[in-house]
């Protein structure tokens, strides 16, 4: 098995499924969502973080890069010169320059998810799969995901929907939940904002109903993009399609703003675009549904 | 949130016990399938009585005060009655003159039955205040004297009359005869008297008397003071007049008359008061009283109001005969359950009636406050008594001890958030689901009390220090954490506090202080020499045993005087085994004797050591050598090495180095001293709880390779050092299940705090019992778990005053916010706030 690539492991997880739960954020997705909460989720591997406010301008770093990769200044990394090797990592005093994205073989990984145990026993909870995108790692997340089956630890996952069904499939039946997230139904603004076509995405949303597996819709309520009348009315009637009951909103935070330079991404034009009317929003979308005749939780 | 916390406010009944049963689940720990108890449906009938919110309101707003009435009167039992004294006098004589002196303390001082009050007794002759022990450590405590009212942290009030009687009749009296310190040569009284002025190394608690135990309440409400009477007087017959034996339950005997003299004492009082009073309601009242007080103590009490009132009179008996700290009145669900099964059944009393009893009993508990100077305050602040009260666990076979009572118990430490007593829940693997919850919303309301007790964990730790299995699980804990066999212990758990991490510093420089050249400490290798963990290791554990050694022999001789001068024949009546063994609490009568010494700064030492495992053993960005010079000057100019020092593991986050490191200096304190028998004739064990000492004994400490500045507190007890547990809450108690807890056998204080948002509602008191309990699961030994938002500790420090009834977790105990020091409330706005987003790796 070759080893995956996440890029966080966050314990005491109370929001993604039931009890207590570890969630394991995947590294790699193929999707561009303009509103990304985790952008250093998106690339499929390893990058170097640079914490500018961290930094003392000591220069160790410097010195031990094999690639001269590392300048004087803010900015610091010379990214096309970088392959994150992570040798300056442990030379900076001040923890100014992070690897994001970790190399990991299945049993550590498993090791580490299985660390609370009696937490999950306590409480009905478990590991769910996240990133970034798990089945971006189908092979490497299954195999997680069978491991943690047989050890008697409940597994579920947050996906995009961005799969291939074939190489999923296998999984299903490991899996006590599936977080679906939905995003923009109309096909062409799906492509034209997140680069992608949507309709396999609503396929395998569809071949979910039918192995009438646990599957939760979600939607991230984002203020002109998700929650216009037209994508909540689209959102609305296929799920009623399936007659699904529920559906799960979350609230936009910009909170992935501060972690765009570190890792050299360009603020992206959502961040610094009026963004406060986040609540606002997700109050007209839960209305929206309700009246659609839908049960909403958050 | 803020409104919430500051006062008792009226609850949600269906949050009161109807919380929804947990999910069954293989858990262990959540394994009982039982039905809720009765109680438990009819929760939200129970009112915190009118009676009762007067009581509280008057003693919160009561300002505390110092009552020299205590030394007053000893003073003149000792120079008119009875010469403190004499030659040939030995501790057998010593006995009787204190029996004597508590007849004569109990007759004299002042009785008093308040307004509104069911159950009567007045601890000092002020509604709230400390008394002073001018034979203990009260002379030290004078210092103080004119600065007592002015004095910014915890006040008290001193009239001028009492002053004037502590200067002129007090003071001179016993300043020629304290005799703590007599066992040792003068040269080394003089040397210890500064040393404990000023403590670096270690302070010796049980100087000023020793308490810290849980008396057989129980023994007392079945037999009243007749039955030990009669025990006494019946051993008597086998022994030859004036022998030890003879005097000894000759005095027991006098104790016996001067609890009751004290009972009918206030027999009068309320008949007194019932022939004057107006009002018929509360003539009734009264004439109640004087019924009850004309029977208990010295009867056994036949009510549930009887046993209440029996216990508080030998409450304040015992608070008065030596220190006022850490008469902890143990499993009073226990000793209450029948009575009240019985009453109820009898058509005498309600739950309403026992809920407005048991908040009576717990304000009287809050009229005591004690009388610390400025010095002690700095080791034992937020004016707590360390008096537990412990509910739940199980009962002498191990099945569950639940009773309704309990549950009123719990119902009560939520509704009436009171300062004292210091209330304790034991959860164990029967323990039923709403019981589990009810304790757990508490919390989850910000309670703060109860503290959590793991009998999983506890139980065969008792056994393992040779307690019978049947007491061990009758344990209750003392003061602040510290578990005993309730009613059969007299373990001093409190002996001592031993700082840790100056034996850090001196392993860092060769014995000696950063800084000093003179050597304190053993003459340890040069860290330039080490070239291993191990033989620093081997330092450190050189630096400790010294210490240790030292504090043995203070200890020993302080001992032996509290033995030959301080001999406690109401403790001792109320401690099973002194009577039958003829012999005082103080020389070894109890069944189960000891001393507890605390291991201060664990965890601070555990993070230091792998710091320099981490940055100069396996990343090799250091030398030892380079480490010294950056904390000899508090890392000035060394900000690069601190902060990578910073940045090494920490424990606290479920990791094995810096786990394995704190585990190895709890070894190192425990195997100074394991095995070694105290002058009682029972083992010094070892705890790792710190009162407010983490912060005193901080101050007096260089920075340290853990990245510490100069002065900083360590982290409380077992608790990781604030702002260091990063991956949230599963880690945190991960990393305190992996420590070597066998070790602890006086007890652990561990604290969680949690932000109010993540265990918000019925779903979020699930949530936290689902901590609790995968942390007890996973083999902690307690917990106190803070739910309060960091800001409103902020705005309480900025605005005294404001929040006059915010009531905090310290470490082992409560207290209002606002009677901490400055110091003390720094580190608690420092704690980390967990809340369920900074848990990434
Ligand atoms: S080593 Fe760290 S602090 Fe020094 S220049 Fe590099 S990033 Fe900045
Ligand atoms: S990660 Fe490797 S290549 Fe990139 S800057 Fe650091 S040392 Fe250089």
């Amino acid at each position: 098995m070759k080893d995956g690539l996440v890029f966080d492991v966050q314990r005491f997880s109370v929001h993604d499924g039931p009890g207590i739960r570890t969630t394991i954020f995947f590294k790699g997705c193929p999707l561009r969502c303009p509103w990304c909460q985790n952008p250093e989720a998106l690339r499929p591997h390893a990058e170097l973080a640079f914490y500018a406010d961290r930094c003392h301008g000591t220069g160790d770093c410097e010195a031990a890069c094999p690639r001269h990769a590392l300048q004087r200044g803010t900015e610091r990394i010379v990214r096309e010169r970088c392959d994150a090797c992570g040798l300056c990592v442990p030379a900076c005093p001040f923890g100014a320059l992070q690897k994001v994205g970790r190399s990991v073989s299945l049993d550590a990984l498993f090791d580490e998810a299985a660390r609370d145990r009696n937490f999950y026993e306590s409480s009905g909870g478990g590991v769910t799969l996240s990133g970034g995108e798990p089945t971006a790692q189908m092979e490497f997340a299954a195999a997680l995901a069978r491991k943690c089956h047989d050890a008697g630890i409940s597994v579920g996952m947050q996906t995009c929907g961005a799969f291939r069904w074939e190489s999923f499939a296998p999984c299903l039946p490991l899996l006590d939940f599936i977080h679906f997230d939905l995003k923009i139904m109309n096909s062409e603004a799906h492509r034209a904002i997140i680069g992608a076509d949507n309709q396999t995405i609503l396929a395998n949303a569809r071949h979910l109903f039918d192995a009438a597996s646990t599957v939760l819709f979600r939607m991230a309520v984002v203020p002109g993009y998700t929650d216009t009348l037209e994508n909540l009315r689209d959102v609305a009637s296929f799920l009623h399609e399936r007659d699904v009951r529920t559906i799960h909103l979350l609230a936009y935070h910009p909170m992935g703003e501060s972690k765009l330079p570190r890792l050299g991404f360009p603020i992206s034009p959502l961040f610094s675009a009026e963004t406060s009317g986040g609540s606002r929003s997700i109050d007209g979308a839960r209305d929206f549904f309700r009246s659609a005749g839908l049960e909403v939780t958050s | 949130m803020s409104t919430a916390a500051a006062t008792p406010t009226a609850i949600d009944p269906a949050r009161a016990h109807g919380v929804a049963e947990p999910a069954s689940s293989a858990f262990p720990f959540a394994a009982a399938g039982e039905a809720p108890a009765t109680a438990a449906a009819a929760a939200d009938e129970l009112t915190v009585s009118e009676r009762v919110l007067a009581l509280d309101k008057e003693i919160r707003a009561t300002p505390r005060s110092l009552c020299a009435e205590r030394a007053v009167l000893l003073t003149r039992y000792f120079r008119d009655e009875t010469p403190w004294s004499e030659p040939g006098d030995d501790s057998s004589t010593m006995v009787v003159k204190k029996a004597g002196a508590m007849g004569y303390l109990l007759r004299n001082k002042r009785v008093c039955i308040y307004p509104r009050e069911l159950l009567v007794g007045n601890f000092t002759s002020h509604r709230v205040a400390g008394g002073i022990f001018p034979e203990l450590h009260g002379l030290a405590m004078m210092e103080d004297l004119f600065r007592f009212p002015s004095r910014s942290l915890n006040p008290l009030a001193v009239t001028e009359e009492e002053r004037r009687q502590l200067l002129r009749e007090v003071l001179p009296f016993w300043i020629s005869r304290v005799p703590a310190a007599k066992a040792l040569p003068l040269r080394a009284q003089l040397r210890l008297g500064a040393e404990q002025l000023e403590p670096n190394f270690y302070l010796i608690n049980e100087i000023g008397g020793i308490s810290h135990f849980v008396p057989d309440y129980q023994g007392l409400v079945t037999r009243g003071t007749d039955g030990y009477r009669d025990e006494a007087a019946a051993l008597q017959q086998h022994t030859e007049p004036g022998s030890p034996a003879f005097k000894f339950h000759e005095a027991i005997r006098i104790v016996c008359e001067a609890l009751d003299h004290f009972a009918q004492r206030y027999k009068e009082e309320a008949l007194a008061s019932a022939r004057i009073c107006a009002d018929p309601a509360r003539k009734a009242e009264l004439l109640e009283i004087a019924e009850v007080c004309a029977s208990v103590p010295r009867r056994p009490a036949r009510t549930f109001r009887e046993a209440l009132q029996s216990i508080l009179f030998a409450h304040i008996a015992l608070n008065i005969e030596s220190l006022d700290n850490s008469v902890s009145p143990g499993r009073l669900d226990q000793v209450l359950g029948p009575f009240y099964e019985r009453d109820l059944a009898a058509g005498i009393l309600d739950r309403n009636g026992a809920f407005e009893l048991l908040g009576c009993f717990a304000l009287k508990l809050c009229e005591l406050v004690p009388a610390f100077s400025r010095r002690g305050t700095r080791f034992h602040g937020g004016m707590f008594n360390g008096q537990v009260l412990v509910v739940g666990g199980t009962d002498r076979n191990g099945d569950d001890a639940t009773n309704e009572v309990t549950y009123l118990f719990l119902e009560l430490m939520d509704r009436l958030r009171t300062r004292q007593p210091n209330y304790s829940a034991r959860l164990h693997r029967g323990s039923p689901a709403a019981y589990r919850l009810r304790a757990a919303s508490a919390l989850a309301r910000g309670a703060v009390s109860p503290a959590l007790y793991n009998d999983e964990v506890i139980v065969p730790l008792l056994e393992s220090r040779g307690m019978t299995k049947e007491d061990a699980r009758d344990y209750a804990n003392v003061g602040c954490v510290e578990p005993v066999a309730a009613g059969k212990s007299f373990l001093s758990t409190d002996a001592a506090l031993f700082n840790l991490p100056i034996c850090l510093e001196l392993a860092l420089n060769r014995g000696r202080r950063l800084g000093k050249w003179r050597r304190i400490g053993a003459a340890t290798a040069p860290v330039e020499q080490c070239r291993s963990m191990d033989e620093f290791l081997e330092s450190f554990r050189a630096q400790v045993e010294a210490g240790v050694g030292r504090l043995l022999v203070d200890i020993a001789a302080i001992e032996r005087a509290n033995a030959r001068w301080n001999p406690t024949p109401v403790t001792s009546m109320l401690v099973q085994g002194c009577i039958a063994n003829a012999r005082d609490a103080s020389a070894g009568g109890a069944i189960y004797n000891g001393g507890g010494l605390q291991g201060v700064g664990v965890v601070e030492v555990g993070d230091s050591l792998a710091a320099i495992d981490y940055v100069v053993f396996k990343q090799r960005k250091a030398t030892l050598a380079e480490i010294v010079a950056a904390c000899r000057v508090g890392f000035r100019g060394h900000e690069a090495l601190r902060a990578r020092l910073r940045n090494a593991p920490k424990y606290g986050n479920d990791d094995p180095l810096p786990d394995g490191y704190v585990g190895r200096a709890m070894e190192i304190f425990h195997d100074c001293f394991a095995g070694k028998l105290n002058t009682r004739g029972g083992e010094y064990t070892a705890g790792f709880f710190s009162v407010t000492s983490h912060v005193a004994f901080g101050k007096k400490v260089s920075a340290l390779p853990s990245g510490r500045m100069a002065g900083e507190p360590f982290s409380s007890g077992i608790s990781a050092t604030n702002g260091m547990d990063r991956l949230g809450p599963t880690a945190l108690l991960r990393s305190a299940a992996a420590l070597p807890l066998h070790r602890a056998h006086n007890g652990v204080n561990f604290n969680l705090q949690l932000a109010p948002w993540i265990v918000a509602g019925d779903d979020g008191a699930r949530t936290l019992l689902d901590l609790i309990e995968g942390g007890f699961d996973a083999g902690c030994m307690q917990m106190q778990v803070n739910v309060y938002d960091t800001a409103l500790l902020i705005e309480a420090r900025d605005n005294p005053g404001r929040y006059p009834g915010l009531l905090v977790r310290v470490s082992g105990y409560s207290a209002y916010f606002d009677d901490l020091s400055p110091e003390m409330k720094e580190e608690m706005i420092q704690r980390t706030q967990h809340d369920g987003a900074s848990c990434r790796s």
